[in-house]
């Protein structure tokens, strides 16, 4: 492909760096500002509502307990589950990860509207603080998916949660737009679609899934305040409303929000492979384009969390169907993925070790997630632990495995200094171990007849259930060494140099952290970015990067 | 890798799925059988996928030996194995969907039920009503062995604050359907094993919901016919009556703890949870007078006890929703009483 020939003066329009502290650290306007401030406020979240977790189990450890009363206990998983979706694993991978990474990715020196970017991130503290503010008014207690009509009977609480949500999907349509027009318009001349990193394509789909789809669960937030404040009743089945409508909008939202929480992780994934293996990616287009499949098809699934909800059968089977053909591109994503480990140079480093502990886990998550796409096996195992086990399966074995890889695998890139190895093996593997000792036994219990959601069970699952509390607690402990490693590096963390793995795409040809506006000149780009063995595929980048070596 | 999968494979083949959970409806075999089929796939595809993680990331490790420019091979794409890597699990997928397609319609299809009844969620009973009884039965179902079931299935709607979703759920039946107020749901199934069994409500619907349980009898047709003569004569002469004066207190108080104490406080009027704080109940004006127009009297509170209570303040279940006796019912006005001023 010819090499599209540009003349740098027309991008070279540089606005001088901000001065004060305000405008450099609080209402910035630099991607990688806000990145930061994104991993901020969602780490904090997540420690939130991890906390709420371990609250949780520490009330499951034993049947009739009395650690939380039952209106405490409700309310803390519908706090944990709805802080995790919306401010802890979409805000980190779009917010955070996307807004780091993909720019750089790119070859450009900001998103297409800074400002934007900066007011999608402030929508994120005043959601936040409506949503563990709502605990002071009463929280939501039906789960995150908040059904009606019972939704409709929750204290003052539940309009809080609304009006979070609600901010928070602003802030997710907002970004999705803002990606969407930077992908499309703002790559350095030479890459075109195939030569993109495969984490952009990911974050492409990603934000298309986030601009098209999260309109829907605003409108049925603003129809449930709608109807708890003004009574207009949309979902109250005794007053002509219907209960099952919410269902439907919701889950055409939060279905697509599955892939939105995954698709990026995939593609953190689909970085960290080649890199690590110190070879092409194996199935480049095959990556891509089942990102974009996976994408298109997410939004034709959504009645699958339905399937007891008394649709009729007609309508379960098309949803069944296109349900387990979203196995085939997840699986061609996997497969690839394994293959690039393939006759590789494998160099087993922190990152890698975390997208290893992905593609196990996650496999597992996908397989139980045909367990519950063929109707007659979920009517039984639908709302039980089963499900719970699987959602964490996908949600913490994927989503997080792939965030915590990100980390390891960014962090010299976002902070100039890098993490200690040991401590990262040793963080991995407790949290391995016992993430599949909290969450495997799950399983088993939700089969044999555990429901999800309740405060108290059978006896007969006891055992089972404090073994599971016991590893939920050194689950959490494992995020201590995390927390302890990244304090540390900040003081003692060797200098981590432009290209500490020896990576070949366009953020690691730049110095670590990147300077104010990113690209001195912006580079051309010449051929996809994962050929390991080959001179590196840009013009215009400074030739003390162009030798990508791994110093491990 | 092979060994350990077909080692998998038969491990999914032999399981004793019965010892942990009976099959005692008809469709819970072919139910088992489907998830046998999904499990038997899965084991190759995991132990495939973890085994040859371990075995790349061992044997293409860097060695020492190796320059740190080494790089691993520069193929890109294999068509012929992504080919296979499509149909394969392409062609699994099309046959689950078959197999799940085939078992389906034997919980919607039409069938020629024995019994129709129906099943009514209640905030946090299960009521069951059966053709030719005048009253309903709560969270005890009886049914006879190996007579097909069609059972309809909602919620209460009596009461705004009653009509939440609930889910129907009989773990050993391998049956689940969502009771959504405002919608009627047919299911049909065959109990075919003697035995009780749960029933658990899986549909978050408020403080109760952890204990939203009931049990499914499954009897003899002979037992079924005796029960069901018993519960006609019970209708016919209005339930046993009730002795207000011989309760015993102490007793009241556990039962409080027990059942009552989800939606009652024992203290004054205003505090409430679901319903009033039920202290002072026979003194406090602050309690409305309910049944007669005046003060309540230990009858008064029997009959509410007897017969639940809808109206400006709530609703709340009568003694069989509640799984109560007559006996019970003067212990817990005994009880209250000593509530008392």
């Amino acid at each position: 492909m010819a090499v599209v020939e540009v003349s740098h003066a027309t991008s070279e329009h540089i606005h001088p760096p901000p001065e004060t502290f305000v405008q450099k650290y609080v209402f910035s306007f630099d991607h990688k500002v806000i990145a930061v401030q994104y991993f901020i406020t969602t780490g904090l979240f997540f420690v939130l509502a991890g906390l709420l977790a371990e609250l949780m189990r520490a009330q499951l450890a034993g049947p009739n307990n009395h650690v939380l009363s039952v209106t405490m206990y409700n309310q803390a998983y519908s706090v944990h589950g709805s802080a995790m979706v919306w401010l802890v694993i979409i805000p980190v991978l779009t917010g955070a990860f996307g807004n780091l990474i993909m720019p750089l990715q790119i070859g450009a020196r900001d998103v297409a509207f800074p400002w934007l970017n900066m007011f999608s991130f402030w929508l994120f503290p005043p959601a936040g603080i409506l949503l563990f503010g709502s605990f002071l008014l009463g929280a939501p207690e039906a789960g995150w998916t908040e059904y009606p009509p019972i939704s409709l009977q929750e204290p003052a609480g539940t309009s809080m949660w609304c009006a979070a949500i609600f901010l928070v999907g602003v802030s997710s349509t907002i970004t999705g737009l803002n990606f969407l027009v930077t992908i499309i318009k703002m790559r350095a001349p030479g890459m075109t679609w195939t030569r993109m990193p495969l984490f952009v394509w990911a974050t492409a789909v990603t934000a298309f899934l986030s601009f098209i789809a999260t309109a829907n669960l605003s409108a049925a937030l603003l129809a449930l305040f709608i109807e708890r404040t003004f009574n207009v009743p949309y979902y109250d089945p005794s007053r002509g409303g219907s209960p099952v409508v919410w269902q439907h909008v919701f889950w055409f939202y939060s279905h697509p929000a599955v892939y939105i929480m995954v698709l990026p992780a995939f593609g953190i994934i689909s970085e960290i492979i080649p890199t690590f293996a110190r070879r092409p990616i194996f199935g480049y287009k095959a990556i891509a384009y089942s990102s974009t499949a996976i994408g298109l098809m997410s939004f034709m699934v959504w009645a699958h969390h339905m399937f007891t909800s008394g649709l009729a059968q007609w309508v379960q089977l098309p949803f069944m169907i296109l349900t387990m053909a979203i196995a085939v591109p997840t699986g061609v994503k996997i497969f690839s993925w394994v293959a690039t480990l393939w006759a590789g140079k494998i160099r087993l480093a922190s990152p890698l070790l975390f997208v290893l502990g992905f593609l196990s886990t996650f496999t597992f998550g996908g397989i139980t997630g045909i367990f519950l796409a063929s109707v007659p096996a979920d009517i039984h195992e639908h709302a039980t632990y089963f499900v719970v086990a699987h959602l964490h399966y996908v949600l913490f074995g994927g989503s997080i495995f792939g965030i915590f890889a990100g980390l390891y695998y960014w962090w010299p890139k976002m902070t100039g200094r890098m993490l200690d190895e040991r401590l990262a093996k040793l963080h991995f593997w407790t949290m391995f171990v016992s993430f599949n000792a909290t969450f495997l036994p799950m399983h088993w219990i939700g089969l044999f007849g555990m429901p999800r959601r309740v405060a108290t069970y059978d006896p007969v699952y006891g055992g089972t259930n404090l073994f599971i509390s016991i590893s939920a607690f050194v689950l959490g402990a494992s995020m201590l060494i995390f927390a302890y490693n990244a304090l540390r590096s900040a003081k003692h963390g060797e200098l981590a140099g432009p290209n500490p793995w020896g990576a070949r795409t366009l953020e690691w040809m730049i110095p670590s952290p990147p300077p104010y506006y990113n690209f001195d000149r912006i580079p051309i780009v010449l051929a996809a970015p994962y050929d390991y063995g080959q001179p590196l595929p840009y013009r215009d980048v400074a030739p003390e990067y162009l030798a990508a070596v791994p110093r491990f | 890798m092979g060994i350990i999968s077909a080692l998998g494979m038969w491990g999914v083949v032999v399981f004793p799925i019965e010892n942990y959970l009976k099959e005692a409806a008809q469709q819970a075999a072919d139910i088992d059988w489907l998830f046998r089929f999904m499990a038997f796939f899965s084991v190759p595809i995991l132990v495939y996928v973890n085994g040859f993680i371990i075995y790349f990331v061992i044997r293409y490790r860097t060695r020492p030996s190796d320059s740190i420019q080494a790089t691993g091979s520069p193929i890109h794409d294999h068509s012929a194995l992504e080919t296979w890597w499509t149909i394969i699990p392409a062609a699994l997928m099309l046959a689950l969907g078959l197999l799940s397609y085939k078992v389906l319609p034997e919980y919607y299809g039409a069938q020629a039920a024995a019994v129709t009844m129906e099943a009514i969620g209640h905030k946090w009973d299960f009521e069951f009503r059966y053709p030719g009884l005048a009253q309903s039965v709560y969270n005890d179902l009886y049914l006879p062995i190996d007579v097909p079931v069609t059972m309809d299935i909602t919620s209460s709607e009596a009461q705004a604050d009653d009509a939440v979703i609930h889910s129907f759920w009989v773990p050993e039946f391998r049956i689940k359907q969502d009771m959504v107020p405002g919608m009627v749901v047919p299911i049909h199934f065959t109990p075919n094993r003697l035995g009780t069994y749960r029933i658990i409500c899986t549909e978050f619907c408020g403080i109760g919901h952890s204990r939203m349980w009931g049990s499914v009898h499954v009897v003899s047709q002979a037992d079924f016919n005796t029960w069901f003569a018993t519960q006609q004569k019970q209708s016919a002469n209005g339930g046993p009556k009730v002795n207000v004066a011989s309760g015993d207190a102490g007793a009241g108080q556990a039962l409080f703890q027990q059942k009552c104490s989800v939606c009652h406080n024992a203290a004054p009027f205003d505090q409430r949870k679901v319903g009033p704080g039920l202290a002072d109940l026979f003194d406090d004006p602050q309690h409305p007078a309910l049944v007669d127009g005046k003060k309540a009297d230990p009858a008064d509170v029997a009959e509410i006890l007897e017969k639940g209570y809808t109206g400006s303040m709530g609703s709340m279940p009568n003694m069989q929703a509640n799984g109560i006796s007559s006996t019970d019912i003067a212990n817990l006005v005994a009880y209250l009483k000593t509530l008392h001023k």
